[in-house]
């Protein structure tokens, strides 16, 4: 595409864009959303530049190596999240009784291991986004 | 560090599987590791699912309750490992063993480059863990949300042959299964608005509470329960996805569909019913009945439509539809003995149409030919292979000193017991019309003249699977005890419900 | 009976949630073309999200959040709108496959329509061992 004003107005909103998905997904244990939604708003950042700076510089922005590794690591790092609690004894999952710092309630740092869970989480919805809108534009060429 | 292992034993032979299956995708470029990693995490999940087993056997009966999260029931997720889920851990663990075994070296025929295979394994062990999830969970959301992971992978699995009717056979089963999800999803919103409970021991108890006041959205509750769990697990009226899904998809794949994803919707569709709506409403509503009509026309619909079927795979699938028939009709005796031959039958059957697709497979691969007529003289060009499809029949028509036959006997004892004629019919008319149809395949194998041309076994890891699952078939069907035994106690657990 | 259409009108919204249940069920299992079908399952599923929300609903209720409510304020309960987030997930991914799927069928057939591809079957993919039985 060899839209001027797309181009240039891109430029300028969709970093805002992907400050803000990053936003939503550190925020979702304190304010509605979280991480699926944030995670949504990274990947479109990232599909609107493929969109409209073409395919194959989105490709060279995200490599597909690093989509793959994204995407299998974000859900691991869940997984080893819920690890953290079993060398003390307590559940899969576990949160405050793992011995987390819960914080003050209201402020960014109040839900223990959520917030981490939230960005693994996010981060493979954001890669999953993205790896499936060019998985779509390829199977069109 | 084994107390440590042991106390997270039931979440373990869950997040085994998923686990490995997270970090396969970055390895796609070493096929090799790739396999063995897959084949670690299920010997893993086996060796988990085991150790759950011997741990629970010492309890005596009392379930192993483990509380995800530390957050205790109503609140939090709660895993349960009786002994109904240690008999399900077992069977899913136990076959996917040789399953991927026998995937081992042998996909890139049917599924393509190493990426593909690769996802090929993440869906498998995907699969495999949420089979196991399904097992040990007591929450209703939890099922949901397993039950999508196992719809998912599903579909991926049928899908990954590179054949358009692959594509079109997984397209039919995603639209039908996510039609089956909805009806569950719905069902299960039906009985949290009810109880105000998503654990299933609480909303069980509440709803028998209740349920006088609300009798026609209980009624639809069941209703929707029983529709979505039919149509994901082929029940009858409802199976018209199975045979295109589970005769199009890559043999191993049809070995885990039909030997263990089925299995895990009508598992899920026993704890519904017996753990959350309770003997005294599913009496009120006679769905027992409705069960056992829905069980016996399976039998014998499904048979007799596997007997008109001219491709292997595809007969197979048919008699996939039959034999949950009979799973359906134990679950619908309201029995201990009926009980007992579903949940036994369950086991074998998983273990003998694993066998029976993966020597299909093996087959259909060495001969390039799918029809049953064309197969002729394959029994002694692939004598392995053939044994091996040879003692799975004989499994699955139920003959003695085999695995399939203790589960069909008790199924029998227990129709009887209930004092009714039509399932004991059903179940021999069955076991006849599936030699009717699982004969003719070994005559035309080994009586029939060869055509000239090299057949031969598949490779040594296939040939090890095979042995694995043909040698269970007959040990568990020689010395069935200590399994028989797990499968009592797991029928007494769901008839405390009764 | 005189007071079922006040009641029906009351829970409105499990009125609606039926309506839609019956629409996406009818598409689904009657419409020839795949996009109409992969629609219609997609109205189900809103039909039952909108059940479980609604269900979770308190009118008047707030949003259970403790810092910005005040002391007798009635919670709603967010049990249900969180399940269903889930259920969402669940939806866009079932979408994202089934899409995947139409795309490819698209291109070995040239139509999204069932009935056709039922036609063109046996002349794309040839008798390979696939045939009806």
């Amino acid at each position: 595409m060899r839209d001027f004003i797309l181009k240039r107005a891109a430029a300028l909103i969709l970093p805002f864009i992907f400050v803000y998905g990053i936003y939503v997904i550190l925020h979702g244990a304190v304010s509605p959303g979280g991480s699926f939604a944030g995670g949504i708003i990274v990947g479109l950042s990232f599909v609107a530049f493929a969109t409209i700076y073409g395919i194959e510089k989105g490709k060279a922005k995200l490599p597909e190596q690093v989509l793959v590794w994204t995407e299998s690591y974000g859900t691991l790092w869940y997984g080893l999240m819920g690890m953290v609690g079993l060398g003390r004894g307590v559940p899969f999952l576990a949160n405050k009784l793992a011995g987390v710092d819960l914080g003050t309630p209201g402020t960014l740092a109040s839900g223990g291991l959520i917030p981490l869970i939230g960005l693994g989480v996010g981060i493979r919805v954001a890669s999953t986004i993205v790896t499936l809108f060019f998985t779509m534009m390829e199977e069109e060429s | 560090m084994t107390a440590l292992l042991r106390a997270n034993l039931p979440v373990l032979v869950v997040i085994a599987p998923l686990f490995i299956a997270f970090i396969l995708t970055p390895l796609a470029r070493r096929i090799r590791l790739v396999e063995t990693l897959a084949f670690l995490a299920t010997v893993l999940g086996l060796g988990a699912a085991g150790h759950l087993a011997t741990v629970v056997f010492a309890r005596r009966g009392s379930p192993f309750i483990y509380q995800l999260g530390g957050w205790p029931p109503p609140w939090g997720i709660e895993l349960v490992a009786g002994n109904l889920g240690v008999i399900f851990a077992l069977v899913v663990t136990g076959v996917s063993v040789p399953v991927v075994l026998f995937a081992r070296g042998n996909l890139t025929a049917e599924v393509g480059d190493t990426g593909r295979v690769t996802r090929f394994y993440v869906l498998y062990l995907l699969l495999v863990g949420a089979l196991a999830g399904m097992a040990v969970t007591n929450d209703l959301f939890n099922i949901y949300v397993l039950v999508e992971v196992v719809t998912l992978s599903c579909c991926g699995l049928v899908s990954a042959r590179r054949h358009p009717r692959a594509a079109e056979a997984a397209f039919t089963y995603l639209i039908l299964a996510t039609l089956g999800s909805a009806f569950v999803l719905g069902g299960i919103g039906l009985i949290y608005m009810l109880t105000g409970h998503l654990n299933m021991g609480f909303a069980g108890q509440e709803l028998g509470r209740v349920w006088p006041d609300y009798p026609h959205t209980v009624l639809l509750a069941v209703s929707f329960v029983i529709i979505g769990f039919g149509v994901k697990a082929a029940v009858f009226p409802l199976h018209v996805w199975l045979p295109d899904a589970h005769a199009t998809a890559p043999s191993p794949a049809s070995a885990i569909l039909s030997g263990l994803a089925v299995k895990g919707y009508l598992l899920c569709l026993l704890k519904f019913l017996y753990g959350v709506f309770g003997g005294v409403l599913l009496r009120e509503l006679a769905v027992h009945r409705i069960l056992t009509l829905l069980g016996v026309a399976g039998i014998i619909a499904g048979s007799l439509l596997a007997l008109t079927q001219e491709e292997l795979k595809r007969r197979l699938a048919y008699s996939t539809v039959a034999q949950v028939g009979y799973l359906v009709l134990g679950g619908g005796l309201l029995n201990a003995t009926g009980l007992t031959g579903a949940l036994f039958y369950l086991a074998s059957h998983a273990v003998i149409k694993a066998t029976l697709f993966l020597a299909a497979g093996a087959i259909q691969a060495a001969t390039g030919k799918s029809r049953i007529r064309e197969l002729a003289g394959v029994g002694r060009k692939m004598p392995l292979t053939m044994a091996a499809f040879t003692i799975g029949s004989c499994g699955l028509i139920g003959l003695p000193l085999f695995f399939g036959f203790i589960g069909k006997w008790y199924l029998l004892v227990g129709s009887l017991e209930a004092g009714m004629i039509l399932p004991v019919v059903a179940i021999l008319a069955g076991s006849v019309l599936c030699a009717a149809y699982l004969l003719p395949v070994i005559r035309t194998a080994y009586f029939r003249p060869a055509p000239a041309v090299a057949w031969r076994d598949p490779g040594r890891p296939q040939k090890l699977a095979l042995l694995l699952l043909a040698t269970a078939v007959v040990v568990l069907g020689v010395r069935p005890g200590p399994f028989l035994e797990l499968a009592r106690k797991a029928a007494a657990e769901l008839m405390a419900f009764v | 009976m005189n007071e079922l259409w006040p009641r029906l009108l009351v829970n409105y919204p499990y009125l609606a949630a039926a309506i839609l249940f019956v629409i996406g069920t009818f598409t689904v299992l009657t419409h020839p073309n795949l996009f109409k079908k992969l629609l219609g399952i997609n109205i189900m599923e809103s039909a039952i999200f909108l059940t479980f929300v609604a269900s979770g609903n308190i009118r008047g209720g707030v949003a259970p959040i403790r810092a910005t409510a005040n002391a007798e304020a009635v919670y709603i309960n967010p049990l249900p709108s969180a399940l269903m987030l889930t259920g969402i997930v669940v939806s866009v991914s079932v979408t994202a496959f089934a899409l995947a799927l139409i795309v490819r069928l698209y291109r070995v057939y040239g139509t999204t329509d069932l009935r056709r591809i039922v036609v063109r079957r046996k002349e794309v993919t040839g008798d390979d061992g696939f045939a009806q039985g």
